[in-house]
């Protein structure tokens, strides 16, 4: 610009100030219009390759052999346990309707089933005193009962190709896909029992998905179909942009 | 970060397992007031949240490592006297004693407060990773006395960030307005530091001419 160094100096330190006022101008500006936004619309391609790149990080964080653990003198739960479902009211299956309810087991599979809960209850059976996190920041200790992931995929016979697992239900159109090692989990049972009872329908009767190792969101309840995919396949709530990884 | 973990917080303002009672939090369920809050909606504030970690991370390793590596560590270091010092700083600020103690470089509540504040960094840090994995990394959540006190605090640091922050801040324009100069130059001129004038919060800003004639005298002899 100026080829008059002194000229340059003076008109660099009237800079200084007018930036430092212009500046904290701005600076306040845009923390008074960011209060309870959303945050600039442009950062949504920031926010989704970090998500992606998060899911990278947390997928290697996973480890098998780490497990959940109750604290000491933790209290269960019990009623105080929310019922949740996205359907008007409470989901029953309407065995007149719809038939004997069986979850299906299928997708890449050698071996698909279609299993009754008298078929469920006659699998090995494992009940895990866990914490339940929810993504809203509470956690609630329950005790659910059930077959264990990994014996249903035992009895499928999974195609190693299967790197992700939908889990289905009746609760209108819910579901949620998860990555296959953390359905494998030792802590990932489909639950028929609560707390030593059958599931009642506002917990996901007949039949859910239940492990800490994910969000509560993750875990269909009223579950129809368990199916093994090749690739992801989103979620109810992923689709709405809650993160779709959603692990502990 | 602070306004996305607000917001994030908001989607269950208490501390309380289901089933139980927390001690020690005065303000269970009560939500933060929005206009402190970022994010929009839980799902959003989630997703800046564990964006922003990383910004957070990295810029406290480069801070770190930038002290480590200029030494300048040393002059945040807790050391005996500390307590002792800041006491009387608190006294002075509180015109419980009349001169300025020995301000250095830090004064011993500056230094303190510059000591806790990457301190407290590093515990929301930490803190937040046992929240984000409490299965996967298990053994950290429990470090902290398990889920609930790990989440208590990473809240607790959090606060103790904003208080510090904007104690300093305040001081910064209250007390030593001068210090910003320094702070981008790294030029810093005794004759106007808070010790010369014997400055508190809004005491003496400007300084005092005999003072500042005192010092350049003795400069020049």
């Amino acid at each position: 610009m100026s080829s008059d160094p002194r000229k340059f100096l003076s008109h660099n330190g009237m800079d200084r100030r007018d930036f430092l006022v212009q500046g904290s101008g701005l600076v306040s500006a845009a923390l008074l219009a960011a209060c309870d936004s959303r945050g600039p619309k442009s950062a949504g391609k920031l926010l989704k390759y970090a998500e992606r790149k998060n899911l990278v990080v947390e997928r290697k964080l996973f480890r098998h052999t780490s497990m959940d653990v109750v604290q000491a003198g933790a209290h269960d739960a019990g009623n105080k346990l929310p019922s949740y479902f996205i359907a008007p009211s409470v989901p029953v299956w309407d065995e007149s309707a719809r038939g004997k309810w069986a979850l299906e087991v299928s997708g890449l599979v050698a071996n698909p089933v279609r299993l009754t809960l008298e078929d469920l209850l006659k699998l090995p059976q494992v009940s895990n005193r866990v914490n339940h996190y929810c993504v809203e920041g509470w956690t609630a200790v329950e005790t659910w009962t059930g077959v264990p992931f990994t014996e249903l995929a035992r009895l499928v016979r999974v195609d190693p190709q299967a790197q992700f697992v939908d889990f289905q239900s009746f609760d209108d159109d819910y579901h949620e896909s998860w990555d296959i090692e953390s359905a494998m989990h030792k802590q990932t049972v489909v639950a028929y029992g609560l707390d030593g009872k059958m599931l009642e329908p506002a917990h996901g009767a007949p039949a859910r998905v239940y492990s800490p190792i994910k969000l509560g969101y993750k875990n269909t309840k009223y579950l129809t179909k368990i199916v093994f995919m090749p690739k992801m396949n989103g979620g109810y709530w992923s689709d709405q942009g809650y993160e779709w990884y959603g692990g502990t | 970060m602070v306004g996305s973990g607000l917001r994030i917080f908001n989607a269950y303002p208490a501390f309380a397992r289901k089933g139980e009672m927390f001690c020690c939090y005065p303000f269970e369920h009560e939500a933060i007031p929005a206009w402190l809050t970022f994010g929009g909606w839980l799902g959003g504030a989630r997703h800046w949240h564990f964006a922003m970690m990383w910004v957070l991370v990295v810029n406290g390793l480069v801070y770190l490592t930038f002290i480590y590596l200029h030494g300048e560590w040393r002059d945040l270091v807790p050391r005996k006297g500390d307590i002792r010092d800041s006491w009387q700083m608190v006294k002075f600020y509180t015109f419980k004693r009349k001169d300025h103690p020995h301000q250095g470089k830090h004064n011993a509540l500056q230094k303190t407060t510059y000591f806790l504040l990457p301190a407290f960094g590093a515990l929301a840090v930490v803190t937040g990773i046992a929240i984000w994995k409490p299965v996967s990394l298990a053994p950290l959540t429990a470090v902290f006395g398990g889920y609930v006190w790990a989440r208590y605090w990473h809240f607790i640091a959090m606060l103790a960030i904003v208080i510090l922050s904007v104690a300093h801040v305040f001081m910064v324009f209250a007390v030593d307005p001068y210090s910003i100069t320094s702070m981008i130059t790294g030029n810093y001129d005794p004759s106007l530091s808070p010790e010369a004038r014997n400055a508190r919060p809004f005491y003496h800003l400007f300084p005092r001419r005999a003072i500042a004639t005192r010092s350049s005298s003795t400069e020049t002899t």
